[in-house]
């Protein structure tokens, strides 16, 4: 039997690692966006959701809904909202469920 | 090769004139399309109108769409011509209009769609196909007109299937990664007798969509019509609402877009290549062609922040420029990647066999059929919208490659010679400087025609806007509309079942340009 295989089953190791070795390119990717709640105020979360050209954001209530799934990382919201909204660098977003992709984010920022 | 300068207008100012000897014609000025010489042709002289300039020497039909511009449906016909564009506008009373494709053939395709869309349809009764809408679609389908009053009951024309021909369904779900159309293939067994498609599929209704948005509202899906030509299909819609608004974009934005344009030339000619491997079954050459690919895709991610090269044209200028210090770096490794796997494709005889004298195409069913980018170069005919862009394209000519074969080879030619020449030019803009700025949109409306020089022939947009400068009606055109319409010639002229993959590479369309 060959030793690989071996190898795998007490390792419990069935392929290479993930990545094997970091992609320097990734680095280069349109990321979605990650909010700063502190900087979200209502008006802040109704500007980014008008400029949102895929309807991946919502305002409901207190809490800013962003749905990653439908996000095209189009960079429009950060450009709105520089301060409350930045580029998450996050490019892995697969899921067991697509419930998981869309996320609540509280709006916690003091309205002037 | 040929190097060719744009040229001085006049061929518009002969056709007027000679459109104005039949009569039922108005010059129109106020009102009129921005980018092109507009016309508006009464309904009595729209056939003999046609004739004249379907038959006049180097002119295409570009386009034909409609919109509601009045109590009647207006029916528009683009014509392409060697110094620039010519568009006939004619109000459509009832539901009918002379048969126009029986005089320009490539008028098809845009028949089908317009009684789609808007219920009139060419006087003759001819066969129409079904094109944009699924055959689900009930009256609450969004349309950009009035549904028909008899839909079609029909997926497609009649085919004469006779003798011992038989029809072969083919998708419309193909292999992996490739963009769902169905094949309706009349066969007597090996040979391809006549070829229709399907490519309703995917129908988004993206021109429905933007109705009712400001351009830079809907630059997010005009450049998303045909995601392969994301910058040549928003620098088209760009370039029409700037023409509607009256305003040019300043030149280092305009050079911006040019960089851009030839980068996505660049990595589609390279996925061509590697699709005619695939559908030449030499995995080696398409190993070598991907790993190319990919290079040039990481190539646009560095320099302008995305592999597909979205949100870098805007209308008024370009949201992202290069950084032209990467791209200076990194481009000529990327490219002697493509052109090492081209020239070892050239020295394998299993490879070139399959490529010669298959998938033949004439100039003059190119004419004909309006065919455009590549396809058409191939037949020796010099159609290339880069000549007439103006801008950057004015600064630095480009030198347009034609071949004579018409053939799969030729076209395969072609685009390695226009990736050489992609690459030449992105060093010329980059030299003049390019940047990020835009021009202020005015308020106000108009109309306006755009277009741009895609990896797959030119893109059209046609836009009005009203007062408050929100979109009446948008027509997107991309490339791949006109070509489809010379893809069944192609595999009509004496290939069998497995020349069909390797002319639909060489054509390298997609099915979402044609079904947006």
């Amino acid at each position: 039997m060959p030793l690989w295989f071996v190898r795998g089953l007490r390792r419990g190791v069935v392929t290479t690692r993930y990545p094997a070795r970091p992609d320097g390119s990734a680095a280069a990717l349109p990321t979605p966006p990650a909010f700063r709640p502190g900087q979200l105020t209502r008006d802040v979360a109704d500007r980014i959701v008008a400029v949102c050209p895929s309807a991946a954001l919502a305002r409901r209530g207190d809490n800013l809904i962003f749905d990653a799934g439908t996000c095209t990382a189009c960079g429009r919201c950060a450009a709105a909202a520089p301060g409350a909204v930045t580029s998450s660098g996050e490019w892995e977003l697969a899921a067991t469920a697509r419930s998981a992709l869309v996320k609540e984010i509280p709006i916690v920022g003091r309205q002037l | 090769m040929t190097a060719v300068e744009p040229q001085a207008a006049g061929t518009s100012d002969r056709l007027v004139g000679e459109l104005a000897d039949l009569g039922g014609l108005e010059v129109t000025d106020g009102g009129a399309t921005r980018g092109a010489v507009t016309v508006r042709v009464l309904p009595e002289t729209l056939e003999e109108a046609t004739h004249v300039i379907a038959g006049t020497a180097g002119t295409r039909l570009a386009d034909m769409f409609a919109d509601n511009g009045g109590d009647a449906p207006l029916l528009r016909l683009v014509w392409a011509h060697d110094s620039g564009y010519l568009l006939t506008e004619t109000e459509i009373q009832g539901d009918q209009y002379p048969p126009l494709s029986d005089i320009a053939p490539a008028a098809f395709v845009e028949e089908c769609e317009i009684y789609e869309q808007f219920a009139i349809r060419p006087a003759t009764g001819k066969p129409l196909n079904r094109l944009m809408l699924p055959p689900h679609a009930g009256p609450d389908f969004p349309r950009l007109g009035h549904r028909p009053a008899e839909p079609l009951d029909e997926a497609h024309a009649p085919h004469t299937v006779g003798g011992q021909a038989f029809e072969f369904p083919f998708g419309p779900v193909r292999q992996v990664g490739v963009e769902s159309l169905y094949y309706g293939l009349v066969t007597s067994g090996e040979e391809v007798v006549d070829l229709y498609l399907f490519a309703w599929h995917k129908h988004r209704g993206v021109e429905w969509r933007l109705r009712g948005r400001t351009p830079r509202e809907a630059i997010f899906l005009a450049e998303r019509a045909e995601g392969l030509s994301a910058v040549a299909v928003g620098w088209a819609f760009a370039a029409a609402a700037e023409a509607a608004l009256g305003i040019t974009p300043p030149a280092g934005a305009a050079r911006t877009r040019a960089v851009a344009l030839e980068l996505e030339r660049l990595y589609n000619h390279a996925a061509a290549t590697a699709a005619l491997c695939q559908a030449t079954g030499l995995t080696v050459g398409q190993s070598a062609a991907e790993i190319a690919l990919e290079r040039l895709l990481r190539v646009n991610a560095a320099a302008f922040g995305h592999r597909y090269l979205f949100g870098v044209v805007s209308p008024g200028g370009a949201d992202r420029a290069p950084d032209a210090t990467l791209l200076r770096r990194e481009l000529p490794g990327a490219y002697g990647e493509l052109r090492r796997a081209a020239d070892a494709l050239l020295r394998t005889n299993s490879f070139v066999d399959r490529l010669e004298a298959t998938g033949i195409l004439s100039a003059e069913q190119a004419r004909r059929l309006g065919l455009v980018g590549p396809v058409a170069r191939a037949t020796g005919l010099l159609v290339d919208a880069r000549l007439n862009t103006g801008g950057p394209y004015a600064e630095q000519p480009v030198t347009v490659v034609t071949a004579e074969g018409g053939d799969v080879l030729a076209r395969f030619q072609v685009m390695l010679g226009e990736a050489a020449e992609s690459v030449r030019l992105i060093g010329e803009y980059l030299d003049a400087g390019t940047a990020a700025e835009r021009t202020q949109l005015p308020p106000g409306g108009g109309m306006g025609l755009g277009w741009a020089e895609s990896p797959r022939g030119e893109a059209l947009a046609w836009v009005a806007l009203d007062e408050a400068g929100r979109i009446i009606r948008a027509r997107l055109r991309p490339g791949s509309v006109r070509n489809w319409r010379g893809f069944d010639d192609a595999c009509r002229s004496q290939n069998v079942f497995t020349d069909i993959p390797i002319i639909e590479a060489s054509f390298w369309l997609t099915a979402a340009g044609l079904a947006r």
